[in-house]
């Protein structure tokens, strides 16, 4: 069953891997730091490893995209992002596992100070979708 | 590549894989040797013509590849005489015929306890269906390095499992069979339930895995025919592949059941469906698969929904519930209690599946609207189209969610 991992951040400045701009990050001791970096390193080849991880991409900054929509009867094209947007869309990852539970226990590896993470199944993905 | 060659490695595969791994301890080295010959063999054979024997050939071209990676491997150590012990055993290995035993050894492999339910399915594409690691990516919808991981993943779990080519104890042979039916039975819902045909122009895995799990629950049950369970679940996929041609409307929306045109029915695969479970159901335990093909079968049977046995459908949901309590078979017995007995009746049972279940929903929509709950019809569809993960169904079910009914 594939899920994808949605990393939702606001870093500052925009950076990959999120964790390093964000102050909530920022702030904890140097060894804490360290830990959980160690931790979702470890983790995450595991994830390789089992030939879970399907495809990943982090995302250039809000700052950088348009978007696009429906105003007076045309379409119109503006600079991105929503101001008022407290997080934004930082990244994703595909994984293919064989259990839900398994997927949560992925998506808590990317879970840090400061990130939002959320888990989604993916539709037709071969599984009956039943649970 | 031409299919006439494929054809003829595919069904070779593992009967070489078997010649090889039961002189040889390490699977993954006996896969990966198989893997070179079938490369050899798509570039000599178009250029040079069929061999005589091609599994003679494999055989041969597979062994040599084994002993060249068996010598790199133990360079250090005895590498004389063990590849002097390899080279004599692969010799002999091509005279015997032993292609039965083999298949079935293998299949047992590869459903071994220490890999997930989809690495062991993954294996039995490969090393007994003959399917390249590309295939295998394309049944199923991941990149092909990803399955070359799971794949060479599923291989160093078994080595360190110790997973040996030989037949297992006598006591775990049953719950080896088992596992070894669920994976053939994954293989075939994996294809199955993506039921998308724009998804499967020609010959690509789609249409591909539920014939190659059709063909592996054959040779289950020809292998060991006394077990009730191997019958149950090749007239399952039998019964269930007889409905494929009316699932889909030419649109590749959903058809349900009670609407599916039956003339399209596959009547061959029915009646060796029903026959097999005839045969099946009073020889010994009845298992899970006996009685969802027993239920497939009286469906099959019926001309129409409306005169279809609901009475014995409900019994042999009971009968599944108390074998293997599964959602599924809750849901079945909710709904053959709503045909059988009433709507409501059904709504109760319902009650007890998980409210995350689209298909607790669905059902609900249909019995509501039979008693005239129309707006509580509605939006139960329109929960279920929100929980499925399935697009026909989805826009099946927000059809069924918009309209009046």
């Amino acid at each position: 069953m594939k899920y994808v991992i949605l990393i939702h951040s606001n870093p500052r400045p925009w950076g990959h891997p999120t964790a390093d701009y964000l102050p909530e990050h920022q702030v904890l001791p140097q060894e804490q730091r360290d830990r959980l970096n160690k931790d979702f390193e470890d983790g995450f080849a595991e994830v390789i490893r089992r030939g879970e991880f399907v495809h990943g991409e982090a995302l250039a900054a809000p700052s950088s995209s348009r978007l696009f929509r429906w105003r007076d009867g045309d379409r119109v094209a503006t600079d991105g992002p929503y101001a008022e947007g407290k997080e934004h869309f930082a990244g994703f990852f595909l994984i293919d596992v064989d259990s839900h539970e398994r997927a949560e226990e992925i998506a808590t590896l990317f879970a840090g100070p400061g990130e939002t993470v959320e888990l989604r199944p993916v539709m037709s993905d071969g599984s009956d979708g039943s649970t | 590549m031409n299919n006439e060659f494929e054809d003829v490695w595919r069904r070779a595969t593992p009967h070489v894989l078997g010649a090889l791994a039961r002189r040889h301890d390490n699977f993954a080295d006996c896969e990966d040797a198989v893997q070179l010959a079938l490369v050899a063999a798509a570039e000599q054979w178009p250029r040079e013509g069929l061999p005589d024997n091609p599994t003679g050939w494999l055989i041969r071209v597979a062994g040599r590849r084994l002993i060249d990676l068996v010598r790199t491997d133990v360079s250090r150590r005895s590498r004389e005489e063990r590849t002097t012990r390899l080279t004599d055993a692969v010799a002999t290995a091509a005279s015997e015929s032993t292609v039965a035993d083999d298949t079935l050894l293998l299949l047992i492999l590869c459903a071994h306890p220490a890999l997930t339910p989809s690495s062991q399915a993954a294996l039995m594409l490969r090393a007994v269906a003959g399917l390249t690691t590309r295939e295998i990516a394309m049944g199923f919808f991941v990149p092909e390095a990803t399955m070359a991981q799971r794949i060479s993943r599923a291989k160093a779990s078994l080595r360190d499992a110790g997973g040996r080519f030989q037949s297992p104890p006598r006591s775990e042979l049953p719950a080896r069979l088992h596992a070894v039916r669920h994976a053939v039975a994954l293989l075939y819902t994996q294809a199955h339930s993506l039921g998308e045909p724009s998804r499967s122009p020609g010959r690509t895995p789609d249409s591909l895995l539920p014939g190659i799990a059709l063909r592996l629950s054959r040779e289950l049950h020809r292998l060991a025919p006394t077990d009730p369970e191997n019958a149950g679940l090749l007239a399952l996929l039998l019964l269930t592949q007889a409905r494929a041609p009316a699932r889909l409307d030419p649109a590749g929306e959903l058809v349900p059941l009670e609407d599916q045109d039956r003339r399209l029915w596959n009547r061959e695969y029915i009646s060796e469906g029903i026959a097999l479970i005839e045969k099946a159901l009073p020889t010994g335990y009845v298992g899970s698969f006996q009685l969802q093909a027993a239920i497939a079968a009286v469906h099959a049977e019926g001309a129409s929904t409306a005169s279809t046995d609901w009475e014995q459908i409900l019994v042999l949901y009971e009968m599944l519930e108390q074998v293997d309590p599964t959602p599924a078979a809750t849901l079945g017995r909710a709904v053959a209690t709503a045909e059988a007995i009433g709507p409501a009746a059904g709504l109760a049972i319902l009650a007890e599946l998980p409210e995350s279940s689209h298909r607790r929903h669905a059902a609900a929509g249909h019995m509501l609207s039979r008693l005239g709950r129309r707006d509580e019809a509605r939006s139960e569809f329109l929960r279920a189209a929100e929980l499925t993960r399935s697009i026909p169904e989805q826009r099946y079910l927000n059809r069924l969610g918009t309209q009046a009914i």
